[in-house]
């Protein structure tokens, strides 16, 4: 009888067998399926590098891909509908191309968050190495000082020093670089805290190693897995934070084809076309979304790895 | 027969002596302190920053005023002294709680900040409160066995909300609720029109319970796992009695952080959604009286986010000092 097996299957290439699976070699989803990077990967990393992927190119290469000027708007294709006149996803009260402005928006965000993001990572870590090196007046000046930039709801800072700072793209990087670096900071600190007792910090100390060496050369890499994870997750809320300011008219100049700006002219039009509204809301929460997932993945595989890491 | 014992005993733990309580607000003291210190270095720095971002007189005179004018409103307001002379003259006042009179409207700054201290947080409260009623319940539920497949999409649905900005959830229920089936009011507020709070509370929330939901399930997942619960299982208690008699508080002591985190973060933060649904609250004023350059409002206002701030982290302290009985240091 088929269903009364004697013999269990031995060995790797025989368990393959009984498993139904390919035993030649050039079969593409045999060897996938016993290589590493099986393991390492789940439907949510493969959605996320799709999107993360199609979100560079579109970043990279949107000058090619954009069908029309994103500034340029022709008056008598006003509210166009999706796919109307060579129009991908409609167009704009001024007869603009939503796509292609959708596209010049993912360009300034990503130029934005990127910019800002690599600002904070770099005073975050410094400033958490730095306070969580020894104790002393670094730490003191360092704890107070994020102590009181946290003691104001992250907007309201930004609002009040973007508003007084101005328009355009620089001070509204330089704003959110210089002002939403907390959390990088307090990651670093409370893991680098730990990773100075080691011993192996001790041993370097003793050895005469220079105390930037051991910051940058032995503390760094202990830290490193989070710090990819937050620069993900942190990613998204700049992106959030641009947009927002954009959209209440303190971020980027007007008429810059930005998704808050997008939504914020959108407004008016709500009944009359409500792509204007959908487009830029839609393009916000996929770029959200993929970098969020692009966090929970790479924290997923360092974990895999056996490192944990708590976001 | 043992659950009886065990809670006799731990009521015999948990209770609080006149002492306990005073221990307890020593480092309320201490947190009062920085507030101090905050206050003032705040205050100090909005001061010199705001002056150097306009002149006041020029705000207050218009574009068009003649440089006679000027100097009347400069002589009048004091303006024309020197700056470090102004400071501690605006300090002295700040300490009786004057932060003078706004720009623009010739009202007491502070009054005009505190007329708008009920709204705001009438919609923080309500989006905190929505927000906690779904998250608790869905959260129990998603963490006591995380593997199904219905509840793996149910957090899958969350990782999508958690994406959507709250303005553009804001915006969408607008364009739904508002425009199309013309059912809700898409801005204004009335204290008694219950109708003109649903959609800025439903966009608050829609923003601030995916992350909540996730606390909490990872946190009942994990004390599903603890070595109480097993024992509970082990006398026999039901799985409704492990999940919210057992797991469930304790999962809800570690959210307690993350509702006073978010309840903090609306104090001021709901900007945006104040401004969509003309809510007239503390984050409307503030871009109302940042892009006017309206400095005493401005200073009132950070004054006040500052205290509230500071009195949202302190009770969540407090609470948990009550909720927790490990947190109660007995003469330590």
């Amino acid at each position: 009888m088929a269903d009364h097996q004697i013999s269990k299957p031995e060995g790797p290439v025989a368990i393959a067998k009984a498993e139904g699976a390919s035993l030649n070699p050039l079969d593409p989803i045999a060897r996938f399926n016993r290589s590493k990077l099986k393991q390492y990967t789940n439907i949510e990393i493969v959605v996320a590098s799709i999107l993360f992927i199609a979100i560079v190119i579109l970043a990279v290469f949107g000058a090619f891909l954009q069908t029309h000027d994103p500034m340029q708007g022709d008056l008598m294709a006003r509210f166009a509908k999706a796919g109307e006149k060579d129009y991908l996803l409609g167009s704009d009260h001024l007869g603009r191309d939503l796509w292609s402005r959708a596209v010049a928006g993912l360009q300034w965000s990503m130029a934005c968050a990127l910019t800002a993001n690599i600002i904070n990572l770099f005073i975050g870590t410094t400033l958490g190495l730095m306070a969580a090196e020894k104790e002393g007046w670094a730490r003191t000046i360092i704890r107070q000082f994020t102590d009181t930039l946290q003691s104001f709801p992250f907007l309201v800072v930004a609002i009040v020093v973007v508003v007084i700072v101005g328009h355009g793209f620089v001070p509204l990087v330089f704003t959110l670089g210089l002002l939403a670096w907390v959390v990088f900071m307090r990651v670093v600190y409370a893991e680098a805290t730990s990773i100075y007792q080691r011993d192996y910090v001790k041993a370097a100390r003793i050895a005469g190693v220079s105390r930037i060496a051991i910051m940058f050369g032995h503390v760094l890499p202990g830290v490193r897995a989070s710090l990819f994870v937050i620069f993900a997750f942190h990613f998204a809320g700049l992106l959030i934070a641009e947009s927002a300011l954009s959209f209440l008219g303190i971020g980027a100049p007007l008429g810059v084809p930005t998704w808050g700006n997008m939504l914020a002219e959108s407004r008016q039009y709500l009944l009359k076309a409500p792509g204007m509204l959908m487009v830029p809301a839609g393009a916000i929460v996929l770029a959200v979304i993929t970098m969020n997932l692009v966090g929970d993945g790479i924290a997923s595989l360092s974990r895999k790895r056996g490192r944990s890491i708590d976001v | 027969m043992s659950s009886d014992t065990a809670s006799a005993s731990s009521a015999a733990n948990t209770k609080t002596t006149a002492q306990d309580i005073l221990t307890g607000l020593i480092p309320l003291f201490l947190q009062l302190r920085k507030l101090a210190w905050l206050i003032f270095a705040v205050t100090t720095l909005l001061f010199f920053v705001l002056r150097q971002a306009g002149d006041p007189a020029l705000v207050l005179a218009g574009n068009d005023a003649t440089p006679e004018q000027l100097a009347a409103i400069r002589a009048q307001f004091g303006l024309d002294r020197p700056l470090l002379i102004q400071y501690f003259s605006y300090m002295w006042n700040v300490l009786q709680f004057d932060f003078g009179k706004s720009l623009a409207s010739a009202e007491p700054a502070l009054g005009k900040v505190l007329d708008m201290v009920p709204r705001t947080l009438h919609l923080a409260g309500m989006a905190i409160l929505l927000t906690a009623s779904i998250a608790i319940p869905l959260g129990s539920w998603l963490g006591f066995k995380p593997e199904n497949p219905e509840r793996r999409m149910v957090s899958g649905f969350l990782f999508v909300m958690q994406g959507v900005p709250g303005f553009v959830t804001a915006l969408v229920l607008i364009q739904i609720f508002a425009v199309n089936l013309r059912l809700l009011p898409s801005l204004g507020y009335e204290w008694y029109e219950p109708k003109t709070w649903v959609l800025p509370v439903c966009s608050l929330a829609s923003f601030l319970f995916p992350s909540l939901t996730r606390v909490v399930a990872a946190n009942v997942a994990e004390a599903m796992r603890e070595d109480y619960i097993r024992t509970a299982r082990a006398n026999g208690a039901s799985q409704m009695a492990l999940l919210w008699k057992h797991a469930v508080p304790n999962a809800l002591l570690g959210a307690a952080a993350l509702i006073g985190t978010q309840f903090a973060a609306l104090l001021g933060g709901s900007a945006i959604i104040e401004t969509i649904f003309s809510w007239p609250g503390m984050g409307w004023l503030l871009l109302e009286s940042v892009q006017t350059l309206d400095f005493p409002v401005v200073q009132a206002l950070a004054f006040m986010i500052a205290i509230l701030v500071f009195s949202v982290n302190a009770s969540t302290d407090l609470v948990f000092r009550f909720l927790d009985p490990r947190l109660r240091t007995k003469g330590a």
